[in-house]
């Protein structure tokens, strides 16, 4: 045999074995929730006490419910986030008449699949939303003032449902309610205890002054003061502690007030200008990575995990990861206010979930959300696989969570917030764009030393307002 | 041939040996990454100690490397025969037939030999919802047949043009139809330009990424490039793993170049200067 | 260039029988032929380029109705920086992907042309190609590995005692730029290298010869020969290479994403931006029209000029 002819055996070998191949591929679309299950740390489950189920108050016949007859819910979760389909397994191991029929999908791609989803022919009951003004204006999610009278949800301590909510005009913050949390996440600083010990820090710090005085004693000690991602491929997290600076120089309101487009909202304000020449101060103290505007989300946080950073602005969904890969050495509070004695804020999120106006079993899918809430074994998992807050009423036991998790700091942090009610969600939400258009970019030219404060804010404010105005 | 001072002689290779070196340095380096224990962040050309030859078996888990195989190479096998039967009828008919309309329907593809993808692919995202093969594997297969087309049909019409009359006439004298005209006489004496299109157009779906990107979500649904970026997205912690990961999948591409190296060389290089 | 069409048609055989009908017969199978390929290329190029077209006169956020503006997505582009900006980047690019890769291909097949005629060419070309056939996205991560702070090429910096310069390349302002152009030329250099080189070949050696009797050096003969006689492949180099350039997607996606601060973001990254990330569809198509557009003014001198007859 010459070179070309087994030149040519071996490319119909090829052929022939690309022609076998798909045989094998497997269809996809549809994907029950998985082997992931496994993964959960078995204890953490199995010590939990037998299920409860509503709560004792509310009677079967005036509640909604899934009933006994056969439901099949149709969900559209996330892909990537293991907490909805263990929930939807645990909740099918409970009431076996409900199964699940889950397609998922990555979260960008829900942006753009929602309002087919919505007023589609097969509309789900239960769908992770990633914006949800435009869908409750447009009427096509279900309105759920009623379930919530039902289930007792106005009752819940205030912020859980206040992001949720829709004022006729559009506005959030306020009026109808138009989804529930899964959970609410909550954000903060993550330290080194090793670094943090070894630059004197004892206790977290009480006020802004003090935290400045740790990140210039550990930019002396040679040490990286604060690890913080900043690459346009995952978004630029200098708005963390922007955001948290801002929150201590003035009231959350206006910030809120913002970012749910209430008429007239700028960001633009004398506190938020202190809070942004403070951040340019940092970042001209070297207290960054020199790279940050090259360091993408998960590279920071394998940084951090492996020694380099005393501080990270993350939230707790990260919670899993830091105790896995640096386990006891991790600590978190609550960025301090500008003065003692003031209360501290966070950015929180609910972790969203709507039901659509025409979906066929909505008694069922808001008989989940409030299950999720208040079932001691969701709960449970709700605190062990998510890390964030489960949410509910104020009166329920938290979630037991295994001595040395920072989860257990997270979850007290979100309990002082709760009673503060300082809570905001993230400037970055405001818009869909104003995270990659406007505080990305923006903040990047900061640290390139392109931009300055004031410049930065009025910047963003600039394509805030271009963007509403369209 | 006139002499060549050594000066000249040193200077010339030593200005090669650099060039080979640039382009050949990016791949050692992360190959000798790939081999770094998974998880660390290691200097750019350091020999680990222990080399970690698991790291290929760990991302070609990670990655879901059979079902994207499966994947890449489904979408391959849909796209690269029809286009090749299609467009080369199509260049039959301009080139050789030279049926009336042939200069504008030729001047039609060359027109699209310029076209950027990123100009059509939002149009193209709601064209495909509409068709409702959206997140299917025809959506990546479908719009690349038609974007080959301007290369496929110029490509080929350039050897239609230059087949001497005198075969087809004789074959007409005899009676052919032009369906046996084409498929009896002109694709045997065409093998060689369409084997050289074939792996052309194999290497480019195989290397796709933005039609991927935009219109399959499911990146185990995708072409190998497509779901590379999916792997760079969940995997960017682990320097070692995402360059093992990287490694599979240009492995496929690179092995058909080594082994189709001249045929893929002059194929590119005809195709540009005919172009 | 374009084969000349100068020898007889076809269809002279069908004198015998009834010409016209014939030839009838013989132009509906033609188009018979053309169908399939027409029709693909026009339902999954054509069309959707018309309705990037109609898009870009509306305001549509891809769910509600769609509002028709005139020309105002176009005077946005030209109004906002950043958007417009995106233009100016792509036309810095190219002088990474193209005019380098091409001038410094042009060098080197010329160099291999005089001095490494044999086996070490051969093998000079293949390696060179090499980065060619894999996928851009891979070549992105690769390089976005290597210039990253712990990279090779800063450790190589630092060998050769450069330490003071190394940095983050692709997170820099004055360098993301220059650094994405870097992978540019790694991916092109061969392409431009092997084409050139093949055709330095096929020049007649007497040429050479007589200039290399009268002693001419390396730069006079690259000068007056080279350069003038490949000038139809230095148009196809700069052709396939300025369309790389100005519709770059993958290697920025990958590798910068249009960071930091918009200082790589490209037309292809801000149109996807802008149409899946913000749902501003008639912006960002007019964005694509504007790409498109550009592609053929810069395309088409090229052509012109590569074409003359020297």
């Amino acid at each position: 045999m010459n070179k070309q002819s087994v030149r040519w055996l071996l490319a119909s070998l090829l052929v022939l074995t690309f022609l076998l191949l798909p045989a094998c591929v497997a269809p996809a679309t549809t994907v029950a929730p998985t082997a992931a299950a496994t993964r959960v740390p078995a204890t953490a489950v199995a010590t939990t006490a037998p299920p409860s189920t509503v709560p004792p108050e509310t009677s079967a016949a005036t509640v909604p419910n899934c009933g006994t007859d056969p439901v099949v819910l149709n969900a559209y979760f996330e892909t990537g986030f293991d907490l909805p389909f263990k929930l939807a397994e645990e909740f099918t191991k409970q009431y076996p008449n409900v199964t699940w029929d889950i397609k998922q999908d990555q979260f960008t791609n829900l942006i753009n699949s929602t309002p087919r989803l919505l007023s589609g022919d097969n509309p789900p009951d239960l769908i992770r939303l990633p914006t949800m003004v435009s869908f409750a204006k447009e009427g096509l999610l279900k309105n759920l003032d009623d379930y919530a009278t039902a289930f007792g949800w106005n009752d819940w301590p205030v912020p859980q449902l206040d992001q949720n909510r829709v004022a006729a005009d559009g506005t959030r913050g306020s009026g109808s309610l138009y989804a529930m949390g899964l959970n609410y996440s909550l954000t903060g600083v993550f330290y080194n205890k090793t670094l943090a010990a070894q630059i004197g820090m004892t206790e977290p710090p009480k006020t802004v002054a003090e935290f400045d005085d740790l990140l210039a004693k550990a930019k002396a000690a040679g040490l990286l003061p604060i690890m913080q991602w900043g690459s346009a491929k995952s978004g630029m997290g200098l708005a963390f502690p922007l955001q948290n600076l801002m929150a201590a120089y003035g009231p959350v309101e206006p910030i809120n007030d913002w970012i749910f487009q209430k008429p007239g909202a700028t960001i633009d304000t004398p506190s938020n200008l202190l809070a942004a020449q403070h951040l340019q101060q940092w970042i001209e103290n070297g207290y960054f990575p020199p790279d940050i505007n090259a360091i993408e989300y998960t590279d920071a946080n394998a940084r951090f995990t492996q020694g380099e950073g005393v501080f990270i602005f993350n939230g707790d969904w990260e919670n899993a990861r830091y105790d896995k890969d640096m386990p006891g050495n991790v600590g978190f509070f609550l960025f301090p206010p500008a003065e003692a004695g003031q209360p501290p804020a966070a950015m929180s999120a609910p972790l969203t979930f709507g039901i659509a106006a025409k979906a066929k079993n909505a008694d069922c899918a808001a008989f989940f959300l409030n299950w999720v809430a208040t079932n001691e074994v969701a709960r449970q998992i709700n605190v062990t696989v998510g890390g964030s807050n489960p949410g509910g009423p104020s009166g329920l036991p938290m979630p037991s969570v295994p001595a040395g998790s920072v989860t257990n700091e997270t979850l007290a942090a979100g309990i002082v917030i709760g009673e503060a009610g300082t809570s905001m969600d993230f400037i970055a939400n405001a818009t869909s764009a104003i995270f990659a258009q406007g505080w990305t970019p923006e903040l990047q030219k900061m640290v390139g030393g392109k931009q300055d404060a004031a410049g930065l804010l009025k910047a963003v404010q600039a394509e805030y307002e271009r963007e509403l105005s369209e | 041939m006139m002499k060549i001072g050594y000066g000249e002689l040193f200077w010339g290779r030593a200005l090669l040996l650099g060039l080979m070196a640039f382009t050949i340095l990016p791949f050692i380096s992360i190959f000798v990454t790939a081999l770094h224990p998974s998880g660390t962040v290691p200097g750019g050309l350091e020999w680990p100690a222990d080399p970690q030859w698991g790291n290929f078996v760990e991302a070609f888990k990670v990655a879901n490397m059979t079902a994207l195989l499966a994947s890449s190479t489904f979408i391959v096998i849909a796209v690269v025969p029809v286009s090749l039967i299609i467009s080369t009828m199509a260049a039959f008919a301009i080139g050789l037939l030279r049926i009336p309309g042939s200069r504008v329907l030729l001047s039609l593809f060359v027109f699209g030999l310029t076209l950027p993808f990123g100009g059509i692919i939002v149009p193209l995202y709601y064209l495909e919802r509409a068709m409702g093969i959206y997140n299917t594997r025809l959506a990546i297969v479908l719009p690349l047949i038609g974007l080959y087309m301007p290369f496929a049909v110029y490509w080929m019409r350039a050897h239609f043009v230059n087949m001497p009359a005198e075969i087809s006439e004789a074959a007409k004298v005899d009676g052919a139809s032009t369906w046996d005209l084409f498929w009896r006489i002109h694709l045997p004496l065409a093998r060689a330009p369409i084997a050289s299109l074939g792996i052309l157009m194999s290497v480019w779906t195989w290397n796709q990424f933005l039609l991927a990107l935009v219109l399959v979500e499911d990146p185990t649904q995708r072409t190998m490039a497509g779901a590379l970026g999916a792997f760079q997205g969940h995997y960017a912690t682990d320097i070692p793993l995402l360059c093992a990961g990287t490694i599979l999948i240009l492995l496929p591409t690179l092995l058909i170049f080594v082994l189709f190296q001249r045929h893929i060389i002059t194929a590119l290089l005809q195709g540009a200067v005919k172009g | 260039m374009t084969k000349s069409d100068n020898r007889p048609a076809a269809a002279a055989v069908s004198r015998r029988i009834s010409r016209s009908k014939m030839v009838r017969r013989e132009t509906i199978i033609g188009w018979l032929f053309i169908l399939p390929a027409l029709l693909m290329y026009a339902t999954f190029v054509l069309l959707p380029l018309l309705l990037s077209i109609q898009y870009s006169f509306f305001r549509w956020n891809g769910i509600g109705p769609m509002i028709w503006v005139g020309l105002k997505n176009y005077r946005t582009i030209m109004e906002v920086p950043d958007l417009l900006g995106t233009i100016f980047n792509a036309f810095r690019l190219v002088v990474w992907f193209s005019f380098i890769p091409v001038g410094l291909g042009l060098v080197v097949a010329s160099v291999i042309h005089r001095v490494a005629t044999g086996r070490f060419g051969t093998v000079a070309r293949t390696v060179l190609f090499l980065p060619q056939v894999i996928p851009l996205v891979a070549a992105g991560i690769i390089w976005g590995w290597l210039l990253a702070l712990p990279g090779l090429i800063n450790q190589v910096l630092r060998a050769v005692g450069l330490g003071a310069i190394t940095r983050a390349w692709l997170g820099d302002f004055d360098w993301a730029l220059p650094a994405v152009g870097l992978i540019g030329i790694w991916v092109l250099l061969g392409f431009c290298t092997v084409l050139l080189s093949t055709a330095i070949t096929k020049i007649d050696p007497a040429f050479y010869e007589s200039a290399r009797i009268d002693g001419a050096s390396w730069f006079t003969e690259f000068v007056k020969i080279t350069i003038p006689l490949l000038r139809h492949e230095i148009g196809v180099c700069l052709t396939v290479t300025v369309i790389a350039a100005l519709a770059a997607f993958d290697i920025v996606y990958v590798s910068t994403a249009g960071g930091p601060g918009n200082s790589t973001a490209v037309p292809g990254i801000q149109i996807y931006i802008l149409a899946f990330t913000e749902q501003r569809i008639g912006l960002a198509s007019a964005l694509a029209v504007m790409l498109m557009v550009l592609v053929l003014i810069v395309i088409l001198p090229i052509q012109r000029l590569s074409r003359e007859s020297t």
